[in-house]
């Protein structure tokens, strides 16, 4: 009889977790709202998009291996001339400053995300749960605060930062150069450590995100980080140089 | 001993049996933990749970973006041809060496450049009483972060601030101290009336401009002054070169 009890004690127990992660699961996904499949346009409409994104990554392939070809053209007619190879080396490095080529180098790693436990307690303190999810304005600013200390490259998740980046809210997600992207978010930063670290100061934006708005937030430095290239293109159509 | 008996072979079964429902459970937790996993892994920015609208403008987002990746790859094509027949002559190296320069150094903000675009004049009104009680505030660094962004969405090609250009690295700070606030583009220091230019398609930076939603309408709502100035054929826009230094110390190129 003890024994019994025991065991349907053990099992009743296991039971009622699993019915709770149940229900856990079905009220995510419902919150999710996943409609996906029961439309024919929409899944016309994906497969397009899916084509176009693969033909987008392999004609970038060719471009890539194109922009190799260019550099060994490049440097073929320019090696037996220094003056002429001297403005190939300007070339390249008005590349990099452009940032048209991978970069690697001393900075920063902020890691930005969402306030994931909400309490009872931090609700009552402030009382706009809006406020604790990372907004582009977050983003905007934590960028605008690297490049005032030195900041050579910035990337947020793999986007390359550039002129005319634009950082805007798309709905629920935040767009970067046009790309979708979403928390949790990372930002990495080349420059010099010293300097790039005065955006963790106390009372600073990103100080604030963490101890006001109890955003999480981490901040670290490396030795070796590595932003990706732009893979946007640079287009003038009404600009000229005026002479 | 007879009784015995029938109590270890009752054990065993129970034995079985727990084992069993014990192995059911642990399989069923891995399954849901996966579950877990899978769920915190769906984000939202993918494309399967995307509604026809959204679908549409991410078509339509990529096809553009194909199209200027083609006319990228055609130009670099056209270029490695043109290196590959004139590589007898160094001169006419020279020549394309300097073509490419000049176009990197409009795309980094290192050359005057002009064009159709738009000016506009943004006066800081702040401590003006608008109405009884109500103060204008002043513009912020973050008002024209957001202008400078909304010019660049309408397709701006370049933009400077009181005649500094917006190049990559460009800083946009409110500095506060002692009650006085300095508004400074790249540590330099510049005060108001704001003037920005903007070389671009014309109407619709306008648009952008005159954008109800837009932040120099709110801006201009909450008191301050605005006046947009459109180009024409015979005065286009002029934009300054950026004076300051473009460092790449720290980064270099990744080797492959």
């Amino acid at each position: 009889m003890n024994n019994k009890n025991k065991i349907s004690l053990v099992i009743g127990g296991m039971c009622i977790l699993l019915s709770c992660g149940i229900a856990i699961q079905v009220r995510t996904i419902t919150g999710i709202g996943s409609t996906t499949g029961s439309n024919n346009t929409e899944n016309t409409l994906r497969d397009s998009v899916l084509r176009t994104k693969e033909d987008y990554d392999n004609l970038y392939e060719d471009l890539d291996k194109a922009e190799k070809l260019l550099e060994q053209e490049r440097n073929n007619a320019t090696e037996n001339n220094t003056e002429l190879s001297e403005l190939q080396e300007e070339i390249k490095t008005k590349n990099t400053q452009l940032g048209l080529t991978d970069v690697t180098g001393k900075g920063v790693i902020i890691e930005l995300d969402d306030n994931h436990s909400v309490s009872a307690n931090s609700i009552g303190l402030l009382t706009d749960p809006n406020s604790m999810i990372v907004h582009d304005s977050d983003i905007l600013y934590v960028v605008n605060e690297l490049k005032n200390a030195g900041a050579e490259a910035i990337s947020v998740n793999d986007q390359r930062i550039v002129a005319n980046t634009v950082i805007e809210c798309d709905g629920s997600v935040i767009k970067i150069n046009g790309v979708k992207v979403g928390a949790p978010f990372t930002i990495k930063a080349i420059g010099m450590p010293e300097t790039l670290k005065n955006v963790y100061r106390t009372q600073g934006y990103l100080w604030n995100l963490k101890y006001y708005y109890l955003l999480e937030v981490d901040f670290q430095t490396s030795e070796n980080i590595t932003i990706p290239k732009y893979t946007g293109t640079y287009k003038f159509e009404y600009a000229q140089a005026n002479n | 001993m007879k009784t015995k008996m029938p109590k270890i072979k009752m054990s065993k079964t129970k034995i079985v049996m727990s084992i069993t429902i014990g192995i059911a459970c642990f399989s069923l937790m891995l399954v849901m933990f996966m579950q877990f996993k899978v769920v915190k892994q769906t984000d939202i920015t993918s494309i399967e749970t995307m509604r026809e609208e959204d679908l549409r403008t991410e078509l339509a987002d990529w096809k553009e973006k194909y199209t200027e990746l083609t006319e990228r790859y055609n130009d670099v094509m056209a270029k490695i041809t043109e290196y590959q027949s004139e590589k007898e002559s160094d001169e006419k190296t020279a020549e394309l060496l300097q073509s490419e320069l000049n176009q990197l150094n409009l795309a980094l903000g290192t050359t005057d450049i002009q064009g159709e675009g738009i000016t506009i004049i943004l006066e800081d009104k702040k401590d003006t009483e608008l109405s009884e009680g109500i103060i204008v505030s002043q513009i912020t660094d973050y008002d024209l972060l957001i202008v400078v962004r909304e010019l660049f969405a309408a397709g701006a090609e370049a933009i400077s601030i009181n005649d500094n250009r917006i190049v990559a690295m460009t800083d946009i700070f409110l500095r506060e101290s002692n009650e006085i606030s300095i508004m400074q583009i790249d540590s330099q220091r510049i005060t108001s009336p704001y003037v920005i230019k903007a070389i671009g398609n014309r109407a619709y930076l306008e648009s952008a401009a005159n954008s109800k939603d837009g932040k120099l309408k709110q801006l201009q709502n909450a008191g301050h002054g605005l006046e947009v100035q459109t180009s024409s054929a015979n005065k286009p826009i002029i934009i300054n070169a950026y004076t300051g230094t473009i460092d790449s110390k720290y980064m270099q190129d990744k080797e492959n």
